[in-house]
């Protein structure tokens, strides 16, 4: 029990991980290349952490805001980026999370620019990081078996297809940019307050990787894709922490190995797998029942 | 009226016209059959009518309005549906879903009640996924629901597209080579079909090579070659028209 405790923290990472993986993952599942989820986070975080320490706003209505702001700041971007595809896309949701990083690091009378926001109540422990958690992907789960979802894969899979069948591309990239950014809103800033303190740095180039990362290796169509990926992806430094040296030549060459071995992710391809399997069982059970009928 | 009426249509690739100056029609409950050598111009056409290439030239009617500037969406919505001739399944996703994908037009409840997963959203699935169901079980397909859709025959994959292409419920129904490489025993139970849902209104224009069912099939035949209408007519003086022969021999 003890040994475990000592592991707390790091479940906790893990599940505030989980969240922000969450906002990474829609857009790809919707076919919508975005990157823009540290910027998303960053607006959440920040406004919690602002929030709770000028003004003494208590956690829970920050959260509620955070994920109000992180909404209506990704329906904002998606008005002129929604419209991109591919690499335009992504590249165009970097420079979004450039801008809204500068804006943390300049903005100092608002943001306390480099030195960040420190003093953060520690509102968030690992109850409510696994109620978020459990809270945000049933949501997503709903949403994926709804006629949304439907659209998402579609859409994602052949855009032509899916405007010859009716579907708008324009409103499912839009409740895509919406979800990620009141997702990663949410996720900012419970990670605002399970940390203490905040700096620009932190929502940079390498959470952009890390979430993409995470639902690259996890999966883009099942729920459960981001939530492996994050835990793969969390707990892996911990497990190569004897490998000091090596750690980030060894997590790279992992991440590369899957993507070439499990292009679409952990969980995708194990269902998938294992759907056939059942498939080609019942298959070889209804032949062997003609055979002796 | 008809329900689909082209008028002087035109298409250039590259400065050069693939369709031109073509006039044709179809009717509602008929299957107006579009046939040519490869090259001909025939998908080109399909693909302007449904809005995914645009015109340069000429006006395509749909029940009298012109619709040759309007979206794919838009024309999906307005009642046109098309199958592709190099098949377009969501490959990992099953038969189900690709089918299900069709109902969208016809989904009611709102955005809202989706995203909150109210009752209402759920109860829609219910009542599509039956549909489904009734079209899988009208193709012979039931039993292949739960596979996913890119590890069928190209037959199977070519009716998941009709079934798809038949849950919009269209008006007006664009089939590209809907039956190439099916046996005949196969391509006529499905002439079957494509019969009875012209029997409930719908105009077809079939794009078929096989003569021999489009002889069988089709009320009216239009012949392209070299993106022109060379021939018009009931299936069997157009196939014996010389100079549809000759655009035959020649390519
Ligand atoms: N998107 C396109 N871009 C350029 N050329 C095209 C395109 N689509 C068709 N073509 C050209 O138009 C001509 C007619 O093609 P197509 O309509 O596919 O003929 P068919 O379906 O009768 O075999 C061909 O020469 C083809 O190469
Ligand atoms: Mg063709």
């Amino acid at each position: 029990m003890s040994s475990l405790a000592g592991y707390e923290p790091l479940f906790e990472l893990a599940l505030l991980n989980m969240v922000l993986a969450f906002s990474q993952y829609i857009p790809l599942r919707a076919g919508v290349f975005s990157l823009g989820s540290a910027a998303f986070a960053a607006v959440g975080a920040y406004a919690a952490a602002i929030l709770a320490t000028r003004y003494g706003v208590p956690p829970v209505v920050c959260v509620v805001i955070a994920v109000v702001a992180g909404g209506i700041f990704g329906a904002l971007a998606a008005v002129p980026l929604a419209r991109l595809r591919g690499v335009f896309q992504a590249l165009a949701t970097l420079a979004l999370v450039q801008i809204v990083l500068s804006t943390a690091l300049n903005w100092t009378a608002l943001t306390d620019g480099a030195l960040g926001i420190n003093s953060i109540p520690k509102a968030v422990h690992l109850t409510e990081a696994a109620i978020a958690v459990v809270f945000v992907g049933y949501v997503l789960h709903v949403i994926g078996l709804s006629a949304i979802g439907r659209g998402f894969d579609i859409i994602r899979e052949d855009e032509t297809v899916a405007v010859s069948l009716g579907y708008s591309v324009r409103k499912h990239h839009m409740i895509a940019f919406v979800l990620s950014g009141a997702i990663a809103g949410l996720g900012g800033a419970m990670h605002a307050f399970s940390s203490y303190s905040i700096t620009p740095n932190e929502f940079g180039f390498h959470m952009v990787v890390m979430l993409l990362a995470m639902v690259v290796l996890g999966g883009r169509v099942s729920v459960f894709g981001p939530v492996v990926g994050a835990i793969i992806l969390t707990g892996l430094p911990e497990l190569l922490r004897g490998f000091q040296d090596y750690r980030s030549v060894v997590q790279g060459a992992l991440l590369m190995a899957s993507i070439t071995f499990l292009p679409s992710g952990v969980v995708d391809t194990t269902r998938g797998w294992l759907r056939r399997r059942a498939l080609t069982r019942g298959q070889a059970g209804a032949d062997a029942a003609e055979v002796t009928s | 009226m008809s329900m689909l009426a082209l008028q002087g249509v035109g298409r250039d690739f590259g400065g050069l016209p693939a369709v031109d100056s073509l006039n044709m029609s179809a009717e509602r409950g008929r299957i107006t059959g579009l046939i040519g050598p490869n090259g001909a111009g025939k998908t080109t056409v399909v693909n302007m009518i449904a809005g995914l290439l645009k015109l340069s030239r000429g006006q395509v009617l749909l029940d009298g309005e012109d619709v040759s500037t309007r979206e794919a969406q838009e024309l999906s919505r307005m009642g046109i549906a098309r199958t592709f001739q190099n098949i377009r399944l969501v490959r990992d996703a099953s038969v189900r879903d690709n089918v299900l994908a069709g109902f969208h037009l016809h989904e009611k409840t709102s955005t809202l009640a989706n995203l909150l997963g109210l009752p209402s959203a759920f109860r829609e699935r219910r009542a599509l996924l039956a549909r489904t169901d009734e079209l899988l079980d009208r193709f012979g397909m039931t039993a292949m629901a739960d596979w996913p859709a890119g590890s069928l025959s190209y037959g199977h994959q070519r009716r998941i597209e009709m079934m798809r292409a038949l849950a919009t419920e269209p008006r007006l129904l664009l089939l590209d080579e809907p039956v190439a490489g099916m046996n005949d025993a196969e391509a006529y139970k499905l002439a079957a079909i494509f019969r009875e849902v012209a029997d409930d209104g719908v105009a077809i224009l079939l794009i078929e090579h096989n003569m021999r069912f489009v002889r069988r099939l089709c009320d009216h035949v239009c012949v392209l070659a070299s993106g022109r209408l060379i021939a018009e007519g009931d299936a069997e003086s157009v196939i014996n028209d010389p100079r549809v022969i000759e655009s035959y021999l020649g390519s």
